[in-house]
């Protein structure tokens, strides 16, 4: 067995880790993705057309949510939900802000795939993110 | 560039890529690096290594996990019966009583925990949980 003894080598301390890991965070936040999708939420969140239809959209989910959970929604009342629903999705600052999250996501995954990969765990869900949640 | 070299030995070799910006591919190379000299992952390869080097271990834990899908599939059809759990139990307590299996899943666990206090250091710069942002989206 090849035992490694800790004081035969150089060891890396939290804070010089630390620091490379918050070198990392600005090289991740200087991305045209990064950027694109700090832009794009801000318009959302300053788009008010789009935050009403999304409480509209949430309001009558809320209403219905027991019917739902039943299956149990009229048809009239299910068309409203898609009507809703489609309002607010189909805005173009809530589709620019999907589109600008999927690039990042997509590079996040890349960069955190590459550490996984190097270390031997799985970055994403030994920190706790699931798939679902 | 890294900080620190010549500690890569607990995963596989990093993906070349293509779509990184250099800037970024060069920063997640220096915090690879960095993350493998650290001395939780440094513990973590040492007991990997003194794992799989391990027959004795190695043998416990390919049986505990025989017995476990065995156990699973009589479940299934009902037929678990006082002895296979005994022989499971029996099994579990042998891996928690072998110092080379519980070093290693302590120095995982160490490992893991020092992963998640760089990701709120990364997650703090960046305003938001990289960790969330890195999952794989498949719901």
């Amino acid at each position: 067995m090849n035992q490694i003894d800790l004081d035969d080598i150089e060891v890396a301390s939290s804070s010089v880790v630390r620091a490379a890991a918050r070198d990392f965070a600005k090289a991740l936040a200087e991305t045209p993705q990064f950027k694109a999708f700090e832009s794009t939420y801000k318009a959302l969140k300053d788009d008010t057309s789009a935050l009403q239809a999304l409480s509209a959209y949430q309001e009558k989910t809320k209403s219905l949510r027991a019917l739902l959970m039943l299956n149990a929604v009229s048809e009239v009342d299910r068309t409203e939900l898609e009507r809703l629903k489609n309002e607010y999705m189909t805005r173009s600052t809530v589709q620019a802000c999907a589109v600008a999250e999927s690039e990042l996501t997509a590079l996040c995954h890349e960069t955190a795939g590459m550490i996984s990969g190097a270390i031997g765990l799985n970055y994403a869900a030994s920190c706790g993110a699931s798939c679902c949640g | 560039m890294p900080l620190l070299a010549g500690h890569r030995a607990v995963g596989k070799d990093m993906k070349n890529t293509a779509t990184l910006p250099l800037e970024l591919h060069q920063a997640t190379e220096n915090l690879i690096e960095n993350l493998l000299a650290s001395e939780a992952f440094l513990t973590y390869q040492q007991s990997l290594v003194a794992m799989n080097s391990d027959s004795e271990a190695r043998g416990l834990l390919d049986l505990l996990s025989t017995l476990q899908a065995a156990l699973r599939h009589k479940q299934n059809t009902n037929s678990v019966t006082q002895t296979d759990v005994e022989e499971l139990r029996a099994i579990q307590e042998q891996v928690q009583a072998n110092a080379v299996i519980m070093a290693y899943s302590q120095s995982q666990q160490g490992a893991v925990n020092f992963l998640r206090e760089i990701n709120m250091e990364i997650s703090q710069t960046l305003g938001m949980d990289f960790a969330s942002l890195a999952k794989q989206n498949t719901c």
